[in-house]
């Protein structure tokens, strides 16, 4: 009796391992086999009267889903019906862990979604693409032609890993400056002349004329890295918080420690000199959130990342007048290139539907601002033909912010209160931007993961008090260096210039 | 014999006295002592009443002077906010509820059924049984197996049952609620029931289970405390937007501007998308909604609380 019970226990055991295994093989195998079956299954019912409608799920990174998505997608799948004959799934995961966490899963358990968000800072495009997650995209570009004639050859290969495309980017502003937004009222009532100010001193004297005068405003707003010393504008290799980066203006071919660089050093003693003449907040060091800052008024200066266009958008979120000050010139960098791209996962079962979809995206005006601003005269109103109104902007039930997150933003409606030549500034801003050295490089972090992740700590311990001239310069600079050394930055650089030489020489 | 009993009766009321003396309290040490916990208290409690001041603060107030106990100006716009936020938070906090109910009572059942067995002198396959449940709190499949589990051996992704199942089962409440079957029923009295007739559900649902309320309690509160905090799960499984539970909620939104600001998202447009993120003090709103019923849990369990708790641990 119990001989046999113990063998069926055994048996049942066995079997629950045994599909455990089986479940665990479905993953990797499912990439391979889709592509082939979604050929077999879309020719086989042609020969049928109607064929059945694809279903089309696609993961995007924002705030939240918004209320009247299901309105929006029900109004999308009409139209898409006739066009593609597909329909829609939209889901919306928050910002950070919580999109990454979300789609790595899915795209490691080869679940079949069609479509993701990814970029350099989220779903990580470039670790995702090496494990094979995302589908090569090189063959429906060429048959699909028009992506590419609107994004361009550059643009695209910059966003190539080894001259394959795993993802599209969006086609939107392709360069980015940093510069100063300061507060209008300000400017206008000391008749500031903003025109001469090209360089981070430069800024100096108008700060000076706050201090001065206005006892309530502190001239420097900085909190976290959204800081001046964004403004020597770093061609950064890796995060924000690692050491490793290109100089900005193509000069040679050397990483350097640029948390370390003389030109760094010199800003932390003008940052130092700035704090003691009283223009940077004495706990500056311990903000968070430099627009909660800037919407309280109580700010003259903020060091921003810009485009056409930036001031307008900061009067809309902070509820006050901007200046736009440019400081720094255009440069196209991998921030640019892979920082808003749409991909299609191994898994999905219909991935040349699913570029489809993507292609109408980039061509089709129509579904590109139903997707951002919802249903006209439901969500929004149009002012004139390319200029709308949101009907209720304080509660919206569809104002998700999409735009820059997929398609052509150029055909994106403006808003009645931004710039109606921003698309053309934008493309001017796109012309004039310098090509970085760096462009289409990858950092490959698994060798150096140690140091990194060292290196990091150290970073974040230092930043905030150098940032905002909190400290003497000279011996936390010493303290930060033997730190950085103990962390072993050294290798880390190395490890980045024999990467970065390696990929020269292939290319 | 009546001569021992009065030597030793005379012998412990001395003890008992010089013990009184010795334990005694002095004024001074009662003061510090009561100092201490009236500190501890405070710094328990302040946070809490920190945020709920400031979920009823001003919001320009709070960006000009930051927190504090007493602002000048005060608004409920925070809750207005939250409760015009259509039907999100409410749906949120209705499948919050819902599944700590439903899975403290199913996930009680399930240890106890578990825990009972393996108490019992009498079952042969104990140790097995105990290995097997000792086993999991030392190795785990790892993150994607386990997602497949739930996804493909036994679908239930997007359901409520997903924010349920996967800690139905808790090998360190079992063994503790094992220990606890353990010592508070003896042997004899399942061994007396028996003789007079009781099967072994009648055993167990009459006899067991009435003497083990503490027991259950504690874990009871455990298993409530651990699902009503519970983000994690959703975070994994769940995409359908009508099931988030109330933190997880709460965690994408403070997650989302914590990310937002870091630094780390390198994209233009990271300054805007943080401006449309709900305010401060509507945050602080979120937190003390859901902190609301939890609450009441509390006094429902501590009668047994620190009986529990003691004959779990010591024993453990």
């Amino acid at each position: 009796m119990s001989k046999a019970k113990r063998i069926c226990s055994l048996l049942l055991i066995s079997l629950l391992a045994f599909t455990l295994i089986l479940t665990g093989c479905t993953g990797p195998i499912t990439p391979g086999t889709s592509s082939d079956t979604p050929t077999e299954t879309e020719d086989s019912p042609k020969t049928q009267p109607e064929e059945p409608t694809v279903k089309l799920t696609w993961y995007l990174v924002g705030n939240r889903q918004e209320p009247d998505t299901p309105k929006v997608l029900e109004e999308a799948n009409k139209y898409l019906k006739d066009k593609l004959n597909v329909s829609l799934d939209l889901y919306v995961f928050g910002w950070g862990d919580d999109y990454d966490q979300k789609v790595n899963t899915a795209l490691a358990a080869g679940e079949p979604i069609d479509i993701v968000f990814t970029a350099n800072w989220a779903a990580n495009y470039n670790v995702n693409a090496a494990s094979g997650y995302f589908t090569e995209l090189n063959g429906y570009l060429a048959k699909y032609p028009k992506i590419k004639e609107i994004l361009g050859e550059d643009f695209l290969n910059g966003s190539a890993i080894n001259g394959k495309n795993y993802a599209v980017p969006t086609n939107k502003e392709k360069v980015h400056n940093w510069g100063w937004l300061l507060k209008k009222d300000l400017v206008d009532k000391y008749n500031m002349d903003v025109s001469n100010i090209k360089t981070i001193e430069a800024i100096e004297p108008l700060l000076k004329i706050i201090k001065e005068n206005e006892p309530e405003i502190t001239p420097v707003c900085i909190a976290t890295m959204d800081a001046p010393f964004q403004l020597l504008d770093w061609d950064r290799i890796s995060d924000d918080d690692v050491p490793g980066a290109l100089y900005p203006d193509n000069r040679d071919y050397t990483i350097v420690n640029h948390f370390l660089a003389p030109e760094s050093i010199e800003h932390y003693k003008l940052m130092r000199d700035w704090a003691n003449k009283g223009y940077i907040h004495p706990d500056a060091a311990t903000m968070q959130n430099q627009v909660e800052l800037m919407k309280s008024g109580r700010y003259f200066a903020a060091s921003q990342s810009l485009k056409p266009g930036k001031d307008a958008e900061m009067a809309a979120t902070t509820g006050i007048e901007w200046v736009q000050v440019d400081v720094t010139r255009p440069v196209m960098s991998n921030r640019e290139t892979t920082g808003a791209l749409l991909a299609i996962p191994a898994g999905s079962k219909n991935p040349e539907k699913a570029f489809q979809f993507i292609e109408l995206l980039y061509t089709d005006k129509y579904m590109k601002n139903l997707l951002n601003y919802g249903i006209e005269n439901v969500h929004y109103k149009k002012v004139s033909d390319n200029v709308i109104e949101l009907i209720d902007p304080d509660n919206s039930g569809y104002n998700p912010g999409h735009g820059w997150k997929f398609g052509d933003q150029f055909k994106d409606y403006l808003m009645s209160n931004e710039d109606p030549q921003k698309w053309d500034k934008f493309l001017e801003f796109n012309e004039a931007g310098l090509a970085l050295n760096s462009l289409g490089f990858v950092f490959d972090k698994t060798n150096v993961e140690t140091q990194i992740s060292s290196c990091k700590n150290v970073v974040q311990a230092y930043y905030k008090q150098l940032f905002t001239g909190s400290v003497e310069v000279e011996p936390t600079i010493e303290q930060f260096e033997k730190e950085l050394k103990a962390a072993g930055v050294d290798e880390l650089i190395a490890e980045m210039q024999r990467q970065y030489d390696k990929w020269r020489e292939s290319k | 014999m009546n001569g021992t009993v009065e030597i030793e009766k005379t012998g412990i009321l001395k003890m008992l006295k010089s013990r009184r003396l010795g334990n005694k309290v002095s004024p001074t040490g009662n003061i510090l002592i009561n100092l201490l916990f009236i500190i501890c208290s405070i710094i328990c409690i302040a946070p809490i009443i920190l945020i709920t001041v400031i979920s009823f603060t001003d919001e320009k107030e709070l960006l000009v002077n930051g927190y504090s106990f007493f602002p000048e100006k005060y608004s409920v716009k925070a809750y207005d906010y939250v409760i015009t936020a259509g039907d999100t938070i409410w749906r949120a906090y209705g499948v919050s509820i819902l599944v700590t109910i439903l899975g403290t009572i199913l996930s009680l059942m399930v240890i106890c059924l578990y825990a009972y067995p393996l108490s019992r002198q009498s079952f042969k396959y104990k140790n097995f049984f105990s290995f097997f449940a000792y086993f999991t709190m030392i190795f785990g499949g790892g993150l994607v197996p386990w997602y497949m589990v739930y996804t493909q051996l036994i679908p239930i992704k997007n359901t409520l049952w997903i924010m349920i199942v996967p800690y139905l089962m808790n090998a360190w409440y079992m063994m503790i609620m094992r220990t606890f079957f353990k010592t508070t029923v003896h042997e004899s009295i399942i061994e007396s029931a028996k003789i007079d007739g009781a099967g072994e559900f009648r055993i167990f649902f009459v006899i067991v289970l009435p003497l083990c309320k503490a027991g259950l309690a504690t874990i009871g509160l455990f298993c409530t405390l651990g699902y009503w905090n519970d983000w994690w799960l959703p975070l994994v499984f769940i995409t359908e937007h009508k099931l988030y539970n109330i933190q997880y909620l709460m965690y994408q939104t403070l997650n989302s501007i914590q990310y937002l600001a870091s630094g780390s998202a390198q994209f233009s447009e990271s300054s805007k998308v943080l401006a449309d993120l709900p305010s401060e003090s509507a945050r602080m709103a979120i937190a003390v909604i859901s902190i609301g019923p939890i609450i009441f849990a509390y006094p429902f369990f501590q009668k047994y609380f620190v009986k529990g708790l003691t004959i779990g641990a010591v024993k453990g």
